[in-house]
Formats: C-alpha cells, structure tokens, sequence
C-alpha cells in the first residue's frame, strides 16, 4: 500500500512537474535525462568499469548507471569528465583511453573514439573543433598532447604537443586554455591555444598545481592553483590567477597563505567559490583579497561545482564504496538535500 | 595413498606421545631431521592439515591452485599466472604468514607474498595451520600460517622424476626432482620451468587474455649431512625467477610487465642430545622486484630487500615438559625508487612451553616480544589445550593474541604515484580463539573447528584530505566461523577410493561501518575423489566461492561459482627400472564463466597433457 502510494505521488509530481513547464521546449519521451544533474563515477581504479548517475532538477528520480542501462555495454575504467557541445556528451574515459560519444539526453550512444588517445582527461569545444587534454604514458614527461577531434566524424585529426600533465582545459571561441596540473609529476604552465591554427601560442606560468579554472560573466578566465603540498620538499603557496584573454596575460594574481592549497574553483557569474581544507570560500570577481573566512564550514568535498543559486559537492569516502552527492543552498548555507550516486563521483555537470 | 592422513597422523599423534613416552614412535634423528618441530611440538591444539605430494603433483605448479581445490583458504588471482593472495579466515593478504623451512618469509615491502611464485611440488610438504600464530612465527601469522616444508631422506636411495607438460593457451612446463641419500647424507633438487602465452578467451565476449603471457622458473636444492654423532648440518635454497606480463581488465587495456627474483637461503647446524635439541640458523632472503608499467618503454619502477637473519632454537625436553625458547635477530634493508635506502632491526624472543597432564590432557603457552627499531612492538601470547576423550576422539582450543607490523611500504614509501607512507601507523593487532574437535580413524578424519578472530587498528590505505593514498589504521574487524573437513579412504583389492572435502563458513565484518569485508566469500566448498584401480587413476575436483563484495558498503558483488577438474591417467613401465605415468586434465570442465577478481575474468575449459617419468 505505501509502495503504491508512493508510486502515486511520484506520478503526480512527474505530471505537475511537466505540466508546470510552461518554456515551449517539447519533451520528447526518449529524452529521460533532459531537466537533472549528470554525475560521473570514476568507479573501481583498473579493474571495473566508472559510471554516469542521473539526478532530475527536482531530485525525485535517480538513476544510476544510465549509459549500461541504455546500451547494455560498460563505459571504461576510470570515467574521468564529460564535456558537451549541442546535443552531444562527450564522456571521456581515462583508463579505457576512450571517448564516448552520447546523445546528452538520450544517453544513447553515437560515436567511440577510442583511436589516438592515451589517458585522455578532461574535453572543450572551440571553433567547432574538440580539444581532449592526454597525458600519453605517464612514465613519459615528454608526450602529453591534446587531441583534435573531428565532431561530424568522431575522429581525432590531429594532436598538438604540449608540457607535462595537461588537466582541465575550457576555451571561447578563438583559444584554448589548458591548466597544466603536472599528471603525477609536478607543473605550473597554462597552455593558450589558437584554435584557428591548432598551435600553442603560448604558456603562462601561474602557481604550482593549476587545478581548476573559470569563466567569469566579464569573459575573464580564473586559474586557481593548489600550490605545492608540504610532501613535494618545497611548499608553495595556493594561487588564484585572473587572465586577461585579450592578449592572453596575467592580470593579477591572488596569493593564499603558505600552507593553503585550495582547489574547485567553480561559480555563477561574478561569484566565485572554491574549497580550501574544511571549508568553502565565496571571492567575488572585484575582489582585492582572497576571503579569510570560509563561506561554508565543515564541508570537504572530493568535486565541486555551482548552479543557480546552490553548491553541488560529492563525497567519495573511502573510495571503494558509493559516494553521495550533497547540495547546499547558497543563501541559507542549509544542506537541502543528499543523493547516494556511484563509486569516486569525480564531476557533476547539467542537462 | 592420496590421501594426506598419513602426515597428520604422524604429525598429531607423534607429538603427543613423544611427551608421554609411551610409544617413541619418533626418535630425536626423525625430529632434528624435520624442519619446523614448533609444527610438530606446538601445533596439536590447531587446525593443521598437511597435503602430501601425491596432492601436491595434481595441483602442483602454483600454490594458489593447490589451496583453492584443497583447502578452506579463499584465493584472489589477478587472471591466470598474475600475482595471487589468500585469505584464511575472512583475513587480509598480509594476515597470512608464509613460512619457508621456519623462516617467515612475507615480503618486507608488501607484507604478502604472491602464491604463484611458489611451486609446491618440489617441496616435501605443504602445511596449513589455520588461526593466529604470531607467537611463533611472528608478524603477520593472524589468519593463519602456510609452512613450506623441505624433507630428508637418510635411506640409501636415489631418485628421478621428469615430468613434462603441454597446455591449452601455449602451456609448457618442465619439473625435474631429484632425491638422493644415505645414512649420512640426504640431498634433494627440483627445478621447475613453466611458460605460456596465457592468451585464453574471455568467454561470453570477443575480447581476449591479450597481456597475460608468463615465463617462470624456480630452483629448490637442499642437502643435509651427519658431522658426527648429534651433529647434523643442513643447506637450504629456493630462488624463483618470474617474468610476467601483467593482464588487463575488461574494461583497461595493459601493457605492464613484472619481473621478480626471489632468493632464499638457509643454513642449519642442529646439536641434539638424549630428547635437547638446539638449532642455529643463518638465513639470507633476497627480493626485488621490476615493475615496467608500459613494457615498450624503459621506465620501471623497482624496490628490493636483503634480510639476514639469525636465529637459536633451544629446545628441552624434560619428564612430562617440552620447552622451546628461541632468539631470533632480523636485520632488514630496503631500496627502491619509492624507498630511500632503509633499514630495520628486529629482535624477538620467544617461549614456548607444552605440558602433559596424564595421558589425555596437554596444554601449552607461548610468549613473544619483538624489539623493532623503528617502532613499539606489542607483546603476544598464547594458550593452547588439547583433551582426548577416547581412542578416535579429541577435542582442543587455544587462544592467542596476534600482530602485524607495517611493512617498508607502509611506513617509509615517498611520495610516488599519488601515494605515499606514514611514519605514524601503528602495527595491527588481533585477538582470537578457537575450538575444534577431531575423529580420527583407520579410514576417516572429521575435524570441525570453530573460531572467532577480533582484529584492531587495521591497516588501510585510503586518500587523505589532499586526496594522497597513505595507510591509516583505520578498521576493526570481527570474523567467526565454522570450518568442517571430512577425508575418506577405502580400499579393496586394487582399488583405491579417497575422498577429501571441506566446507567453511565465514562471516567476515567490518565492526565500525558494519559491513562484510571485501573478497571474502560466506560459504567455501571444496571437494577431491581420487579413484585407482591398478594403474589406472581417475580423479574429480572442484571448489564453490560463495559470491564477494568488491565495495566497502557492500553494493557491488562479484558472483558465486563452481569450478571443477576432471582427470585420468595410466602407469606404464618401461623395462625394469623406468616406470612413466601419461595424465589427461580437463580444467574447468564445465566451462564457467567465472571471474575470481571483478573484471579480470578467468580461463574457459582447458586441458593439459603430463608425462611423467621415474627412475
């Protein structure tokens, strides 16, 4: 009786729901996975296969494993990031040194790219080119490229090499941004690319561990750098950078305290938010200092990231078992809610 | 003659009598000449069973294979050939003691060792003492111990054995023994060669074993001489070589190869008077190991250790008293490219002490302390008791307190590879009990044992804050559970029946988030029928894994399986000294589909051919 209870109002709230959805966009019935939040797994390292949750906008339904469930088939060891473009997701799957091509509301698959990638990382669009960050062989410092890739054939054309452990990367319509984590070594390069000529045209130095970076509303770039922890012998500071991307220059740099190592970096507009120890910080984009004082406390999260007006981190736990996603609302600060999602949930993005 | 009562008997009954008196079916010659008396002695109040070598041909080139089919060990194996660890008891990799001739042999870098170095048939014996016994054979004897026993002959003898082989995936593997003795002399050799491509399906998909292929060698040699009167002197060596290309998974690709030497060497000179015995051992085990993650390319990673071990053994015997005091000195060092140059001294001492009550009662207690250079060692203990109730009936219990210290890795490995050591983490410790009871007859031995095992500040790695993996002592356990073995034997004319089985039970917990721990199945089932007639001999075996958690909240399992072997062969001697043996053996005779570690699937239905030749 309650199971069908439950049943019942879950019904309601669907059609309420959809009823109430008033934008003139029609909801095709394939596209399950159009108004929630995508998590990606990495799932077991080697030995198992990483996975995609799906989490609708009002966090009634969750689903877990949506692209097995679509295609019957794994996704790959280690599902590292998706990047989009249109109607496409691009889940790259580092492990696997693949590439799935999906539709983004469909899940169905399109496309496999799993030629001329090798540790493949995170993925952006520019120019109406993709651009996939690769470590190579880790054991080699010196082959870490990021790969071309055709998006009306799914194919890599062409690879531009580029200093050691390329991670995040984002890009406007004319350069592409690389921050240059190091892979399992050690790096402080922002990589620009002129994807009109697929060429490094330059790199920039910016602090020890560039983890994350963003997009302002201004169009500016943020590079937040985690500094060197104490165990690499030499400590460096955390460091937020803000790049001019009109002539491709450091504007102005942000120290943080020497033992201070924050990543995360993610926002809304001028707000910026990133992790550091314990706590989440909030730094606007006109900012003179870097805040002392975190915006929400007793909160560490293994990936982070801001929507419309909430803070979306996921725990990985021991990282042998299912993680959990916590969303916080920005204002309140309150925990408003706590999804079980798959095993090392490592990015969130939305559909 | 299958059957692996023989031993035990020996094993269990003669190390109660000795202490009686009664029936010295044992003199102090046959006690010096084995290895490890702290098995003979000391370890009647246990589980033990011993596997004789008429087991240890069948399942003889690995001895993950050999304790998957025969004993209540659960074995997880990285896909065929590639690195394999046991689990006694619902217990972890390094909670098993690996003891070679009375010397402790678990890596200094891992802790564990990988049972598929090690090559069981050419050893004189293998032994599985289930339960705690860091008392004796110090860290890491918390699930239980496995004894890796050389044995000498002082007959006039000499023996050879060839046997060959040919297998599915491009199997090839060579053994030769050879045992010769006399009254002063006994000297033993096996060298082992096996080779495969090791390319097997993965059944139900089109994908295949494509990194997998392996190539090892190992050379066991011993040799034991009469100085004088109470004077015997003993040589021991094993060196395994292995080159193997290490799997992918379903779901990764790899194109990792590792290369390990592992060397042992032992020199025993015993003393021994009237029932005194005393035992000075040098010792040298080297390790090393290369770990090429991308084998097209030079880069590897690598780490090696020396030890150099002394250790006395005295051992009185005194009217109804047995007491063996033992002074062991461990020196330790470690390179790597993970790994500084480190070093470790250890001194244990330790006391052990059995008391015949009557006929019917023995008990026992035992104590150890370590000194570690590096860190406070705990100090362990235990008690044993051993009651027979009547002429095929005996009970027993025993309870100890068990430790694992941390290994190289644990502590001193720098930062590589997102990971690193932590000079802060404490040696494991476990309490545990157990209670079984034997029937032992002519035809039959039914033992059934049951225990309880509390472990604390078990040792993890797990990311900390910044995401690097270090260990942390982090869990407590509780396992319990029941193991049951049932051996028969029957024999009329020229037929021979044995039939060998075990069953346990283990429910394995990890107390702080309450959930079962990872790779360690309920149920395990094992099952052997051997049957001869002549010169014919057929035989079936097969084991059940209970189904395994592969996540820490126990949401994700690997399933359940059976897997079974089937084989016959036939004598056929040639002339009057040549006697051949030609053996057909069908593996996993109804083709499962079974993966023993998750996504790393194991091989279909395989044969192998084996021709055996004595002289």
């Amino acid at each position: 009786m309650q199971r069908f209870l439950i049943a019942i109002l879950t019904l309601s709230a669907l059609i309420l729901g959809c009823s109430s959805d008033d934008d003139s966009i029609t909801i095709s019935r394939e596209e399950t996975y159009r108004n929630g939040i995508l998590v990606t797994n990495e799932g077991p390292f080697n030995a198992g296969s990483g996975t995609v949750t799906f989490i609708s906008d009002d966090f009634t339904v969750v689903e877990e494993s949506i692209f097995k469930k679509k295609n019957a088939e794994d996704l790959g060891n280690i599902v590292q990031s998706i990047g989009f473009e249109g109607d496409r997701a691009y889940i790259v799957v580092n492990n696997s040194h693949s590439i799935q091509v999906v539709d983004r509301f469909t899940f169905n698959s399109v496309a496999l790219i799993n030629e001329g990638l090798e540790n493949p990382r995170f993925f952006t669009v520019s120019n109406g080119k993709g651009y996939v960050t690769n470590w190579g062989d880790p054991a080699d410092e010196a082959d870490d490229f990021i790969a071309v890739i055709n998006l009306e054939t799914n194919t890599v054309t062409q690879t531009i090499p580029v200093v050691l452990g390329p991670e995040t990367i984002t890009a406007n319509n004319d350069f592409v941004y690389v921050a240059h984590e190091g892979g399992f070594g050690q790096n402080n390069q922002v990589s620009v690319i002129d994807s009109s000529i697929d060429k490094v045209l330059k790199t920039l130095t910016v602090g020890d561990f560039p983890n994350s970076l963003y997009w302002d509303a201004h169009g500016t770039l943020w590079v937040l750098s985690g500094g060197a922890p104490a165990y690499t012998g030499t400590e460096t500071p955390g460091v937020l950078s803000k790049i001019n991307v009109n002539d491709n220059t450091i504007e102005t740099s942000f120290d943080f305290s020497n033992t201070q190592h924050p990543a995360n970096l993610c926002g809304e507009g001028n707000s910026l938010y990133y992790s550091l120890g314990d706590g989440v910080y909030a730094f606007s984009s006109g900012d003179a200092t870097v805040p002392n004082e975190a915006y929400i406390t007793n909160v560490s999260f293994y990936a982070m990231t801001v929507n419309r007006g909430k803070l979306y981190g996921s725990d990985a736990k021991d990282f042998a078992s299912k993680g959990d996603l916590h969303v916080y609302d920005l204002m309140t600060k309150d925990l408003i809610e706590s999804v079980q999602v798959g095993l090392v949930p490592g990015g969130i993005y939305f559909n | 003659m299958n059957l692996k009562n023989s031993i035990v008997f020996l094993l269990l009954y003669a190390s109660c009598m000795s202490v009686t008196g009664q029936k010295d079916s044992i003199t102090v010659l046959d006690e010096v000449v084995l290895t490890d008396i702290r098995l003979l002695h000391f370890a009647d109040a246990k589980k033990v069973e011993t596997l004789t070598p008429s087991v240890l041909t069948r399942n003889g080139n690995s001895l993950t294979d050999l304790l998957r089919f025969n004993s209540s060990i659960y074995l997880k194996e990285n896909g065929r050939g590639m690195l394999a660890t046991p689990s006694f008891r619902g217990t972890g990799a390094s909670q098993t003691a690996v003891v070679w001739n009375g010397i402790n042999i678990n890596s200094q870098l891992t802790g564990q060792v990988d049972f598929n170095t090690l090559v069981p048939r050419n050893y004189g014996n293998v032994s599985m003492r289930s339960g705690g016994g860091s008392v004796q054979f110090g860290s890491g004897a918390i699930g239980g111990s496995i004894h890796l026993n050389d044995v000498f002959n002082f007959e006039e003898h000499s023996r050879n054995e060839l046997a060959l082989t040919l297998g599915s995936f491009d199997t090839k593997s060579a053994n030769y023994k050879l045992s010769v003795g006399h009254e002063k002399m006994a000297a033993g050799l096996g060298i082992n060669y096996i080779n495969s491509e090791n390319d097997y399906a993965y059944l139900d998909t089109d994908k295949k074993n494509e990194n997998g292929a392996f190539e090892t060698a190992s050379i066991n040699a011993n040799i034991g001489y009469h100085l004088s009167e109470g004077h015997l002197l003993k040589l021991y060596h094993h060196t395994f070589l292995g080159n193997r290309d290490f799997s992918g998974t379903l779901t990764a690709p790899s194109n990792a190869n590792y290369i390990d030497i592992n060397s042992r060497n032992l020199l025993e000179w015993d003393h021994f008077k009237n029932r005194n015995i005393g035992r000075l051992k040098l010792a040298y085990l080297y390790e090393k190991y290369r770990y090429y993650p991308n084998k097209q390319r030079d880069e590897y990673s690598s780490g090696n250790t020396k030890s150099l071990l002394f250790d006395y053994d005295y051992k009185v015997q005194y009217k109804e008293f047995i007491v063996n005091a033992l002074l062991v000195y461990t020196h330790s060092a470690a390179t790597g490219n993970a790994i500084t140059s480190t070093k470790r001294n250890t001194w244990a001492t330790t006391l052990l002490m059995k008391h015949n009550l009557g006929e019917k009662v023995t008990y026992g207690i035992g104590l150890r302390k370590e000194f570690v250079s590096d860190f406070e060692s705990p100090l362990v203990y235990s008690a044993h008791a051993k009651f027979e109730l009547g002429k095929h009936y005996e009970m027993y219990v025993n309870g100890s307190k068990n430790y694992r210290i941390p290994t190289f890795n644990d502590i001193y490995w720098q930062f590589d590879a997102g990971s690193r050591g932590n000079p802060e983490v404490r040696p494991e410790s476990a309490w545990q009990v157990e209670i079984g009871q034997r029937f032992i007859g002519n035809k039959y031995r039914f033992e059934c044992t049951a225990f309880y095992i509390a472990s604390d500040d078990l040792i993890q790695w797990r990311p900390d804050a910044m995401g690097i993996w270090m260990p942390v002592n982090v869990n407590r356990a509780e396992n319990y559970g029941v193991e049951v073995s049932l051996n028969l034997s029957e024999k009329w004319g020229k037929h021979q029946l044995a039939f060998n089985n075990s069953y346990a039970y283990t429910h394995a917990k990890d107390i702080i988030s309450d959930q079962f721990l990872m790779y360690s199945p309920r149920h395990k089932f094992t099952s052997n029928l051997t049957y001869s007639f002549g010169k014919w001999e057929f035989f079936h075996q097969l084991f059940f894994n209970d189904r395994v958690f592969i996540t820490s909240d126990n949401s994700d399992s690997l399933s359940s399986y059976t897997v079974s072997n089937l084989g016959f062969g036939r004598g056929f001697d040639v002339g009057e000294k040549l006697k051949t043996h030609a053996q057909v053996q069908m593996d996993n005779l109804f083709n499962k589909n079974y993966q023993n570690v998750a996504y790393l699937p194991m091989p279909g239905r395989h044969i192998t051919l084996r021709l055996t030749m004595n002289l």
